[in-house]
């Protein structure tokens, strides 16, 4: 018998009622939501900080109102990573909510320990470097040490515990996103933790199923001719058949609309990815480069010869950093002489923000050179050009000064200027940089907390 | 004009500063063909400016693809970035625009 696993999140926001067909259809065994990209838990610290009884995802309200209840009843856990900075307060929402519901006998998993934000010093006490991965500044040294999160990326070893123990709704901090799916496969088959082409297979099934509508004909060139434009928001999500091997299947709910074939898998296999003989995860590291594979029926790729190698000694440490804020000016000028207006423009800001500590002002021409910079082509004499300004400061204030000032040129600058949409009203959007490191698997401790009903 | 895209699809993503960018043969041949010609090197020189660092090919034989790891590429990457594409989801089809002989 083939255990069967479902996909239905891939970030915080997306589609999670994709999950009720694959559960009130029979079509899977457990349901993963994966909800947490690089960014998404600085976003949950601005929660928390206003609110200490926050910090999880709030997609997790729906899953515990409209797909709990369904799974509940066929005995399919859900593993989620939306508990976030928070997963002790999001499985308390979900048992409250879930005693409302009546869902007796409900078992909750809340797993934490990744979070290291208040142990930093002490991990460098006790010599943990923590210099960037990319950089190799050490954290100590850093001369901005204004670090908002910490989270390690855990492996799938405290979700594995958790459904051994009965848990019905696991809900985690920052787990790394394939270890989500490979969690419930080590618990059905009994998979050993030195079983390294298995465990490997697991990653391959989870970094295929972890971003949903990307494997079924979203965000894909393979799939362009394939599925009607308005079919895209109607997707049915992924699920893949796993043997005991770690061979599997890679499909979608049934009856659902979409595409998967080999391109879309492909695309899908290298999607951020580095070294595709070395992608390395808290329990595996994966070869990429051995697999095989297959376009079965309609809809359906059979994977094989995943090939893995011993785990990391390090995890992966990534931390956040607020380092002050930005702001987005978008003004349209036209004929004649578009070029002499952005000219303009460009001499009223300068002139109006002297002696303002603005940190970088950078230009772009939306549909000219907006996304590829230098690289493209500039009209010599346009009907029209989009000017986009983004400027970042150290602090809220010195940006809203700056629109200030400017603004109050409306009628001494350029001649037929349009200002467009939340220009002027707009807020200063926070810059959290992201600090990524590396610390010893023996600093962290997984912890498993359970809430019942 | 003959562009890379005729040969290949593929889809880029980010990690931090780092972009990656995956070229996928439409066909066996293509795949000789792109893997000998579409070098890190060029790939390095043809975007230029918008990646400050080093880029790393890898080659997938067995899914006939070349995955390109591209330093410094998102000028800083996520919200620390001032481009309009911080997360670099719309380089692949900058590189799949390359002109082809």
């Amino acid at each position: 018998m083939v255990y069967r696993i479902g996909s239905a999140q891939g970030f915080y926001g997306d589609d999670v009622t994709k999950a009720l067909p694959m559960i009130e259809g029979g079509h899977v065994d457990v349901v993963c939501f994966e909800a947490l990209s690089e960014l998404t838990l600085a976003i949950l610290q601005k929660d928390k900080l206003a609110d200490p009884s926050r910090g999880y995802t709030f997609d997790l309200r729906i899953i515990a109102h409209q797909i709990l209840p369904k799974a509940f009843e066929r005995k399919i856990p859900l593993i989620s990573n939306g508990g976030g900075l928070n997963p002790q307060a999001g499985a308390e929402m979900i048992r409250e909510t879930a005693a409302k519901l009546g869902l007796k006998g409900l078992k909750i998993a809340a797993i934490s320990g990744d979070d290291v934000l208040a142990r930093l010093p002490a991990l460098q006490a006790v010599g943990e470097t923590l210099a960037h991965i990319e950089t190799g500044e050490k954290a100590s040294e850093a001369a901005n040490q204004n670090f908002v999160t910490a989270n390690v990326y855990l492996g799938a070893a405290p979700i594995v515990e958790a459904l051994r123990n009965g848990a019905d709704m696991i809900l985690t901090g920052r787990v790394a996103d394939p270890c989500l799916y490979l969690a419930p496969l080590i618990r059905h088959y009994g998979w050993a933790w030195d079983d390294w082409d298995k465990l490997a297979s697991g990653i391959v099934v989870g970094h295929l199923l972890e971003c949903t509508g990307q494997v079924v004909g979203g965000n894909s060139l393979a799939a362009l001719d394939l599925v009607d434009a308005r079919d895209l928001p109607h997707l049915g999500y992924p699920i893949a058949h796993v043997e005991a091997d770690g061979s599997f299947i890679v499909s979608k709910t049934p009856n659902t609309l979409g595409v998967i074939n080999s391109n879309t898998v492909k695309e899908q296999l290298l999607y951020e990815i580095h070294d595709p003989a070395n992608y390395i995860t808290p329990d595996v590291v994966v070869d990429f480069t051995t697999l095989r594979l297959q376009d079965m029926e309609e809809n359906q790729v059979r994977v094989t010869g995943v090939t893995g190698k011993p785990r990391p000694d390090k995890l992966k440490l990534n931390m956040g950093r607020l380092e002050g804020f930005s702001r987005e000016l978008i003004f349209t000028v036209g004929y004649p002489e578009a070029w002499r207006k952005v000219e303009q423009m460009k001499a009223v800001i300068a002139e109006t923000w002297q002696g303002l500590p603005i940190n970088r002002v950078e230009f772009s021409y939306l549909g000219v050179n907006s996304l590829f910079g230098g690289m493209s082509a500039v009209p010599e004499d346009p009907l029209e050009i989009v000017l986009r300004v983004i400027f970042t400061a150290n602090d809220k204030d010195t940006l809203k000064t700056a629109v200030r000032r400017m603004m109050g040129n409306g009628l001494s600058g350029p001649a037929g200027m349009s200002v467009s949409g939340t220009t002027v009203g707009a807020e200063p959007s926070t810059i959290v940089g992201l600090f990524p490191t590396l610390v010893s698997q023996e600093c962290v401790t997984p912890q498993i907390e359970y809430f019942e009903v | 004009m003959k562009r890379l895209y005729d040969l290949a699809f593929g889809r880029s993503g980010d990690k931090g500063n780092i972009a990656n960018i995956s070229v996928i043969a439409r066909s066996p041949e293509a795949y000789q063909e792109i893997k000998g010609k579409l070098t890190a090197e060029r790939v390095k020189a043809y975007f230029g400016e918008l990646v400050k660092g080093d880029v790393v090919r890898y080659e997938l034989d067995n899914i006939e693809a070349l995955n390109f790891v591209l330093h410094g590429a998102l000028d800083g990457g996520g919200t620390r970035s001032t481009r309009i594409d911080p997360l670099g989801k719309s380089l692949a089809g900058a590189l799949l625009y390359m002109p082809w002989e």
